[in-house]
Parts: C-alpha cells; sequence; structure tokens
C-alpha cells in the first residue's frame, strides 16, 4: 500500500492562509454610489436611477415612494418639467435618453388611480411649526418636506385655492385640473398640514407676526406682478400682457378678439399664449424672442426656456418664431397699434465682460398686427415684502433659501428660478435647512461626484428602442384634451428597464463572477443592490479588473490609503 | 514552526466540512462560506492580479464540482493553486507531470469505474501541456473513449516557464523565443488548430470558450459534464504578464480576441461544427492587438508591422467565414447578447 508522505499532499482549500491582499501595492476596489446624471440635473431632487430601481424589479408602488420622497408632484412635473434629467441621462450616449417624464408622469396617474398614499407619519402635537406664504409648487413642497422632518406646516394662500400658476397659467393641454386637484388634495389631507385660504401677505397677515409665532417662515409668492414694458413710450390703450391674458382666460375661456398678434418674450408663457390663441382663431402668430431656438448653432444658455416638446409642438401648430429678434416699436394709429418694428438682436459680451442685448441697425422691418402682447416675465409684489425686496426678487444667498436666520424665499420669488421642479427642490431644501437649523445643525450639502457615461461599461448593456407616448394631431388639439397621452403600464416597466443603473450597483453578479481571487463575496440575503457584494481585501490583488467590468461604476479603484 | 505545527494550525483553521447536512462544525458560516456557489478553487492562490487562467479555473470548478476529481499538468494553475503544504483546491486533485494529465485522467476515471464510483474526472493543462506536450496522452485519452472532460487553458504561451512560444501562440506575438526584432515580427507560425485535430477523433463533444463570457463557458461545462465520455474545452485565458496588458484589461481583450473572430466561440459534436457565438459586430483585429504589448510592434514605423496586422485580420475572416460568425441581426445568444445584464444577474432570456 503506498503511503502518501507529507511531501506529498495538501489540505483543501489551505491556501487561505496565504493573504493576497498584501500583494496590492497602489489601488483598492471601492464600492462608490455617485450620483447618476438625472439626479444630478433633476432641479427636484428626484433619484430617478433609484426609482427606475424598483421598477425594474416590478415594484411600482415602492417605486413611486422613493420618487415622492423628493417630489409629491410627479404627475404634475411628469407632465410640465422641461426635464433636465433627460438631456442629462448617460443613455443618450447608446440609443436615446430614458423617456424618464413619462415614466414619472405614469407612476404620478398610477398612484392616483392605485390611491396610494405618502409614507409620511403625522408630526408630533407640539412639534415646530413652519409658516408658508404661497401655495403654489414651491409652498407645498415646503409644507410636505417640514412634515417628513417631523415638523407642521401652516400654509397662507391669497387665492381660494392651492396650486398657484399651475392652476392659474398652465393650460389645461398639458396639465388637466383633476390631476392637479388630485395630487395637491392629496398633499393638503397629511395631518399636519393646515392651509389658511384668502389669507394674503401684507393685508392679513405680516412677515414679523408669522416669524414670532413660528419656527421659521418661508415665502413663496410667485412673482405676480408684470414687468414696465414700454416701447418707445407708445403703449396702446387696449394693452394686455401676456400672463393676465393667460388667468383670463384660464378663468373665463376667452381672449379679445384679434386676428394678426406679435407676443414679445420667450418662456413657457409665450409659447403657451401663442399656442392657445391660434387655437382660438387667431390667424396670425408670431413670437418675436431673444433667445434662439435649440440646435448645433445654438449655445445651450442662449435657447428659448420652454419646456422642449412645448416648442416642437408650437412649430406643429404654425406659430411663427423669430429667434434673436426683439420688438423695437410700436407703429400706431392713433390709440390702436397697427404694426409693430422687429429688429435682430444678439446678446453680446462687452469690453467689461458682461453680456447685453445688441440690436443691429439694418435689420428692421415692420409686421402688420392688431395686437402685441409682451411676455417678458414677472417680478415679486413687494407689498408687505418690502424691506426684503431686492431689484424686484427676494435673491436669498444660498440654495437653501436662508434669508435671515429663520426666514426663507423659496421659488419663482427667489429670482433665479422659472421651473416647477425648481420650485419642489426650494421646498425640499428649505425645510432641510429649517429642520438643521432646529436641530442645531448646518443642513448638508449632497457633494458626491456623477457618474458620467465615460465611467460605464457599455458592454454589458443590450439595445433597446426608447418608448415613445402617443400624441394628438394638431387637427384635435383644443383647450381641454390633453395633448400628450399616456405611455402605459407595459412601456413605463419596459422603459425602466433600459435605466443603466448609473452609479448604483444592479446586482448584476459581474464583479463576483470575474474576480480571479475570490475577493468579492456574494452574500445571501435577497438584495438586487449593493449590498449583496463585500470585498475580501485579505485576498484582493488590486488588479482592477471588477472596476473595469462593473457596468454602473460602482466600483472604483481608489489608493490604498497609506500605512 | 515544525510541519507539524503548520499542519495542526491549518486542521484547525480550515478543518474538514461537514460531510452530510445534519453533520455541523459549530460554527456559524463565514459570509465566504456561505456563498451561493461551489468554491472548489478558492482564494489564497498565487496567480498574478487580474490572470485570466485562475478566473477560467474557478469558473469551470464552480459548475463542474463538487463530486468530481481533478488531474493537473504542469504550469501555471498547478504551481500557482499548490504552494506547499497549502492547497486551494477543494476537490481531490493530483499533478504529476507536464505531459501526462490526460493519462493521469485515464488512469483516475478507471480507478473510479472499477469502484463503481461516477465521480467525474477533469484534466486541466495549460496551451503547452495540451497542443505541444501533453498531445499525445490527450489523444490516446480520447481514442481510448474515457469519460474525462479535459480543459485546456490556452494563455497562448508557456507561461509558467517565462513565456516560451508553444503552437497557439498566436502568429506575430513576440515571446522570449520567437522575439520580434531585426529578423521577425514575432511568432512566424501559425495558432496551431487544435480544435479540429480533437474534433477528428469523433468525440461526442468539444467546444472553445473564453473568459468573456463566462455563462457561456459555464454552459459549455455542464454540457461536456452530463455527456458519457471524452470531451474537450479550450478556453481563451488572458495573461497580463505573459500578453503584457494591464491586470484589470484581463475581459476585455478576452472579449476583443472574441469579436474580431481571432478566437471563434464554437462547439463540435461528433466531429461537426454544432452551435457558434455569432459575432454582433465584427471588430478590426487592431483594436484587439494593440491592447497588448506583445502585439506592440505591429504598431511600430517598421513598414512589415502592415503586412503583420492585414495578416491577423485575414485570419480572423476566414474564422469567421469558415464557422459562418456573421449573425443574422441582434440575437440574445450573440456576442453582444450574451454580454447583457440586468438587475439582478443576466440579462439572456429575460426579454
Ligand atoms: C404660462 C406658464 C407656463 C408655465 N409652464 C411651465 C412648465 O411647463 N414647466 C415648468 O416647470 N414651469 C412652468 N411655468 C413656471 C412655473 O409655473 C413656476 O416656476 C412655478 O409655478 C413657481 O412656483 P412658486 O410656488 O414659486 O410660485 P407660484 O406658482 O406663482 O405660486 C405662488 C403662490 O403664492 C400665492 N401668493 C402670492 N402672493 C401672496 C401673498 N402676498 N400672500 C399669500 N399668498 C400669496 C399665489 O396665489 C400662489 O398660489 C410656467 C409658468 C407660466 C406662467
Ligand atoms: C517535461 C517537462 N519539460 C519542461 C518542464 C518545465 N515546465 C514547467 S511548466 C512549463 C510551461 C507550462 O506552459 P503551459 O502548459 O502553456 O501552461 P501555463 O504555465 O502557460 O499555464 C514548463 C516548460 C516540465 N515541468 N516538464
Ligand atoms: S440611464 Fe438611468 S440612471 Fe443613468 S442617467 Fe439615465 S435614467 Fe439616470
Ligand atoms: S477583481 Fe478581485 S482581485 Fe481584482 S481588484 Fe477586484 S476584488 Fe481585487
Ligand atoms: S459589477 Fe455588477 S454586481 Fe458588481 S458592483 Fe458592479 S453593478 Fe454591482
Amino acid at each position: 500500500m503506498t503511503v502518501l508522505t507529507r511531501g506529498a499532499y495538501g489540505l483543501p482549500g489551505t491556501s487561505l492562509a496565504y493573504k493576497t491582499g498584501n500583494w496590492r501595492s497602489t489601488e483598492r476596489p471601492v464600492h462608490v454610489h455617485a450620483k447618476a446624471p438625472c439626479h444630478a440635473a433633476c432641479p427636484a431632487g428626484e433619484d430617478q436611477q433609484a426609482w427606475f430601481a424598483k421598477l425594474q424589479e416590478g415594484r411600482a408602488e415602492e417605486a413611486w415612494q422613493v420618487l415622492v420622497a423628493a417630489n409629491p408632484l410627479p404627475g404634475v412635473t411628469g407632465r410640465v418639467c422641461p426635464h433636465p434629467c433627460q438631456n442629462a441621462c448617460n443613455r443618450k450616449t447608446m440609443d436615446g435618453a430614458l423617456a424618464i417624464h413619462n415614466v414619472e408622469r405614469w407612476l404620478g396617474d398610477e398612484a392616483i388611480a392605485q390611491g396610494w398614499t405618502h409614507p409620511v407619519a403625522e408630526p408630533a402635537p407640539d412639534a415646530p411649526v413652519v409658516a408658508i406664504v404661497g401655495a403654489g409648487p414651491a409652498g407645498l413642497s415646503a409644507a410636505y418636506h417640514a412634515l417628513r422632518h417631523g415638523l407642521r406646516a401652516a400654509l397662507y394662500e391669497t387665492a381660494p385655492e392651492a396650486g398657484g400658476l399651475l392652476r392659474s397659467a398652465i393650460p389645461r393641454t398639458r396639465l388637466p385640473r383633476h390631476l392637479l386637484d388630485a395630487e395637491i388634495g392629496r398633499l393638503l389631507s397629511l395631518p399636519g398640514i393646515e392651509i389658511t385660504y384668502r389669507a394674503r401677505l401684507g393685508r392679513d397677515v405680516s412677515v414679523e407676526e408669522l416669524a414670532s409665532d413660528h419656527a421659521a417662515v418661508c415665502l413663496a409668492p410667485g412673482c405676480q406682478q408684470g414687468r414696465a414694458w414700454d416701447v418707445a413710450g407708445a403703449l396702446p390703450s387696449d394693452h394686455h400682457e401676456g400672463l393676465a391674458l393667460l388667468r383670463e382666460f384660464m378663468d373665463h375661456g376667452q381672449f379679445p378678439p384679434a386676428s394678426r398678434i406679435v407676443v414679445h418674450g420667450g418662456g413657457n408663457t409665450a409659447v403657451d399664449l401663442c399656442r392657445l390663441m391660434k387655437r382660438s382663431g387667431v390667424q396670425q402668430v408670431t413670437l418675436i424672442t431673444a433667445s434662439g431656438l435649440p440646435g448645433p448653432q445654438t449655445a445651450p444658455d442662449d435657447v428659448l426656456n420652454v419646456v422642449p416638446r412645448e416648442l416642437d409642438e408650437a412649430l406643429e401648430e404654425g406659430i411663427e418664431i423669430v429667434p434673436h429678434a426683439t420688438v423695437n416699436r410700436l407703429i400706431m394709429r392713433g390709440s390702436k397699434v397697427i404694426g409693430a418694428e422687429v429688429a435682430s438682436l444678439r446678446k453680446e459680451r462687452g469690453a467689461d465682460g458682461r453680456t447685453r442685448r445688441v440690436t443691429f441697425e439694418g435689420t428692421e422691418r415692420v409686421i402688420d398686427v392688431d395686437m402685441v402682447i409682451p411676455c417678458i416675465g414677472e417680478l415679486v409684489d413687494p407689498e408687505g415684502l418690502e424691506p426684503l425686496v431686492d431689484r424686484g426678487y427676494l435673491r436669498p444667498g444660498d440654495t437653501w433659501g436662508r434669508l435671515q436666520d429663520n426666514l426663507y424665499a423659496l421659488g419663482d420669488a427667489r429670482g433665479d428660478r422659472g421651473t416647477v421642479a425648481e420650485a419642489v427642490g426650494d421646498g425640499r431644501r428649505a425645510a432641510e435647512a429649517i429642520a438643521a437649523r432646529l436641530a442645531g445643525a448646518e443642513p448638508e450639502a449632497d457633494d458626491r461626484g456623477e457618474l458620467t457615461a465615460e465611467g460605464l461599461n457599455p458592454v454589458y448593456y443590450e439595445g433597446a428602442p426608447r418608448s415613445t407616448a402617443p400624441k394628438l394631431a394638431v387637427q384635435q388639439r383644443g383647450f381641454d384634451t390633453e395633448i400628450e397621452g399616456d405611455i402605459g403600464r407595459a412601456a413605463a416597466l419596459a422603459e425602466a428597464q433600459r435605466c443603466l443603473s448609473c452609479g448604483n450597483c444592479l446586482a448584476c453578479d459581474n464583479c463576483w463572477t470575474f474576480c480571479p481571487d475570490n475577493a468579492v463575496i456574494k452574500t445571501v440575503e435577497l438584495a438586487t443592490d449593493g449590498s449583496h457584494y463585500l470585498f475580501d481585501l485579505d485576498y484582493c490583488k488590486g488588479c482592477g479588473l471588477c472596476a473595469d467590468e462593473c457596468p454602473t461604476g460602482y466600483i472604483q479603484m481608489q489608493p490604498e490609503r497609506g500605512p | 514552526m515544525s510541519d507539524e505545527t503548520r499542519l495542526t494550525e491549518l486542521r484547525q483553521k480550515f478543518g474538514r466540512q461537514p460531510a452530510a447536512p445534519d453533520e455541523t462544525t459549530g460554527a456559524e458560516p463565514t459570509p465566504r462560506e456561505a456563498q451561493p456557489r461551489f468554491r472548489g478553487l478558492e482564494s489564497g492562490h498565487r496567480a498574478c492580479q487580474g490572470c485570466g487562467e485562475a478566473l477560467a479555473a474557478r469558473l469551470v470548478m464552480e459548475c463542474a464540482g463538487p463530486d468530481v476529481m481533478v488531474a493537473n499538468a504542469t504550469g501555471c494553475l498547478e504551481v500557482f493553486t499548490t504552494a506547499w503544504p497549502e492547497s486551494a483546491w477543494r476537490v481531490p486533485w493530483a499533478h504529476s507531470l507536464f505531459e501526462n494529465a490526460a493519462a493521469v485522467a485515464s488512469g483516475m476515471e478507471a480507478a473510479m469505474k472499477a469502484r463503481g464510483r461516477n465521480t467525474k474526472v477533469l484534466a486541466f493543462g495549460g496551451d503547452g501541456g495540451t497542443y505541444d506536450i501533453g498531445f499525445q496522452a490527450l489523444s490516446g485519452m480520447l481514442e481510448r473513449y474515457h469519460n474525462v472532460l479535459y480543459v485546456c487553458y490556452d494563455n497562448e504561451a508557456y507561461m509558467n516557464t517565462g513565456i516560451q512560444r508553444s503552437s497557439s501562440t498566436p502568429h506575430a506575438a513576440t515571446t522570449t523565443t520567437s522575439p520580434a526584432g531585426r529578423e521577425r515580427m514575432g511568432k512566424r507560425h501559425l495558432k496551431k488548430d487544435l480544435l479540429s485535430i480533437i474534433a477528428a477523433h469523433h468525440i461526442p463533444y468539444a467546444a472553445s470558450a473564453s473568459v468573456a463570457f463566462p455563462q457561456d463557458l459555464q454552459r459549455k461545462v455542464r454540457y461536456a459534464m452530463g455527456i458519457d465520455g471524452p470531451t474537450f474545452l479550450v478556453v481563451h485565458s488572458p495573461c497580463p504578464l505573459g500578453w503584457r496588458h494591464e491586470s484589470r484589461l484581463t475581459i476585455n481583450v478576452a472579449r476583443r480576441a472574441v469579436e474580431c473572430g481571432l478566437f471563434p466561440l464554437v462547439e463540435l459534436e461528433r466531429g461537426s461544427l454544432t452551435n457558434v457565438m455569432p459575432i454582433r459586430d465584427q471588430r478590426p483585429v487592431t483594436d484587439y492587438l494593440q491592447l497588448q504589448g506583445r502585439f506592440a510592434h505591429l504598431f511600430g514605423d517598421d513598414p512589415r508591422a502592415q503586412q503583420k496586422r492585414d495578416h491577423l485580420q485575414a485570419l480572423a475572416d476566414y474564422n469567421v467565414q469558415v464557422y459562418g460568425l456573421t449573425g443574422a441581426g441582434p440575437d440574445p445568444a450573440d456576442t453582444g447578447g450574451a454580454a447583457a445584464v440586468g438587475r439582478s444577474g443576466v440579462a439572456a432570456g429575460r426579454r
């Protein structure tokens, strides 16, 4: 019988006694949850990657809960947001950005249809109360987030209903009122939020009063006062300002009669007004704007500031747009306008480094019109806010909206905002800052890096075309029915599968499968994220392979911490 | 420390696993032990950083084990897994010589048969041990129809002794015995078409696989494990040291070899081609070559460089043509689809 001597065998698995981890010289793998670009770009602060992850598992309600942790109005933003998230989406370098917007809307609608409720507990009866002036998206978001921080909220709204411009200005064809009512109703019914209607700051309450009986005061009155518009001194007797026309139309369903109009301006108000007036029978609608149309020739900050889809639809509907132009003067017959002199214009950088608008001599032309409508933006109505208004706005010094210790400014009234998502984000940040202040701390900004497309490994993503939503044909568009339709459950879930999970583990097992040293350990718990994987640095040799083959960029090689 | 103390220490640390479910060691399993896969080849082995061969062997063990035994030829795999008194293997494993892995496996298989056991025998060898010195033992094993799965870890040179050319080294690659220089642009001869020779033995199953496509590799192992008779798998296993590429690039290099056509993934049953992994978008061979220092001379000013690149491209195109590697549009099993992942695992078969 052969006898095996000790020189001839080893015991199974005993190589574990030898820690190859000390071979690593410069770098070790580290799990890094970087910001997905969609999240980094979202003014409301949504983490789209996180809610897509839930949808990928078919958990729609959990996805909605993750979403509303940042934004309580997804049905609204899913319809009206200019979706910078989508413009930032890494998948645009492959086969098209995700239709984030449409999925957000679908989730928002699904929540209403299914009656999902916010997982927010009622604050303690003696919890500090935050006073909020204005129940537009900024004020509503502040109230909601105050609750999430365990605070109570008292809203003061001058109008008889909440919603701000969402209700008073944005056309129903892109924001149906039943949806708006449902989302706002759900929010306002949360225990811990009180709202007083027809309470006007300046008339019924004052900042000082509010500040003295509340833990903090948020000012979210939006911008209610039209800017002075004066074209070489001439103003027609029947002058109408854009936002006022829109509001009137929302209330009474009528525009003053006209057959050829020029709208002067370059935002959502201008485009909405053009489209509604065209639909209501105005034959010729011309938009004169100082901005440019999107295209390779136009710098991003020079593009007409509207939701991209709205611009496309406006052009489809036959709105004529004259970019990089201004209305120089009105041609009057008596006190009635009969023409507008238009000239080319550009924003040019001067010797002092500041940009200003320069009109080019010799480019003047006259358009025959019977109405010229300025849509050049609004300023904060200073009533009750006199000492705080600075050149038309509240202009807080930081992203938290801090004006003074316990006084915050949010939304359009800040002067550097202009979208619903930004208003929602402001509400969230203000609530966070207030909660931090009450706890004697500073609010903390999320300064994680962003995971750009170069950080992904595209090999591991199968191609999949982007889903599209149905849309009403131009002839079918009216004043009530929504123009863009719902993408539906199947397309929403398919779209979620396209998400690359930028910067966050998707539990693909690549690192676990590929590590030549079994230094990636997979846990047995059920998990679909990075909590599933551990690095066993006792054996990791630092080859960097896992980081290269991680599709999502969740593994990064970082310098060894020195001895 | 005496051998005896060292052995006792190792035994205490890594003592025998429970033999049956009702027998316990008493200790809570560590996260490493609790992993949901068979750990046939453990950590602590001495392979280089990013070693393709270590990865390939682990992938094979994972789905072949636990009821297997291994005969391993001399070479890197044998050396880096068994630094006495330790072993990285957790299955019965034997090493005898460089040239005889298939013969040793044949004997092990015969012994198992005699004992009425159906433990599957695996034979492992590098390309030197398979294409070259162990070739006659392999041919004999196949011809005698032993129930053995032979896996060749093809790193395209004798790596363990310092990067000498083998008959598997690709044309124009530089090695210490086929150096690029004034006389020649690396290896003068062609990579041996081993798979065709193996197939000529008319065995039930012979296939090629790559570490870049682990699911495909493991499917092939499982298929071979299910066959009663000789089967053969050659796994393309990049060697960062010998191929002179960054250790992090192992998978990328392996993937490109498949995507350019130089390393076709094919399956042959009884000598006939039965399946291939279609290439979704064929890459130029230069995409593959330029990642590796062993082909660096093909990118210099030398006028022969272009000719060599063209030659390698022609060889890749030849593979694509003879094996029919051009797919008919995207396919979940082609080079694009086979790589796809989704949340919680591989995407293939989901849609
Ligand atoms: C026509 C139009 C279309 C638009 N389209 C889009 C779009 O598609 N996408 C997008 O993102 N954004 C759009 N916007 C911009 C968007 O509506 C605003 O950025 C957003 O509503 C700002 O929210 P806010 O809460 O700051 O202000 P607001 O919505 O203006 O709300 C302010 C609230 O404060 C109340 N209030 C005002 N003064 C007082 C006071 N003194 N006391 C008490 N309450 C007061 C008001 O009644 C109002 O309810 C559009 C705007 C307009 C005008
Ligand atoms: C008969 C014999 N000749 C030479 C050697 C020396 N030797 C040991 S390993 C080896 C090379 C192994 O190369 P390969 O089979 O390709 O495996 P790799 O190390 O590349 O994995 C050589 C030549 C030997 N062990 N036995
Ligand atoms: S792919 Fe997903 S995570 Fe990445 S940017 Fe787009 S939506 Fe965000
Ligand atoms: S692949 Fe394994 S050995 Fe290489 S860096 Fe990652 S964990 Fe470490
Ligand atoms: S490779 Fe896959 S499982 Fe590993 S960290 Fe990256 S995403 Fe997660």
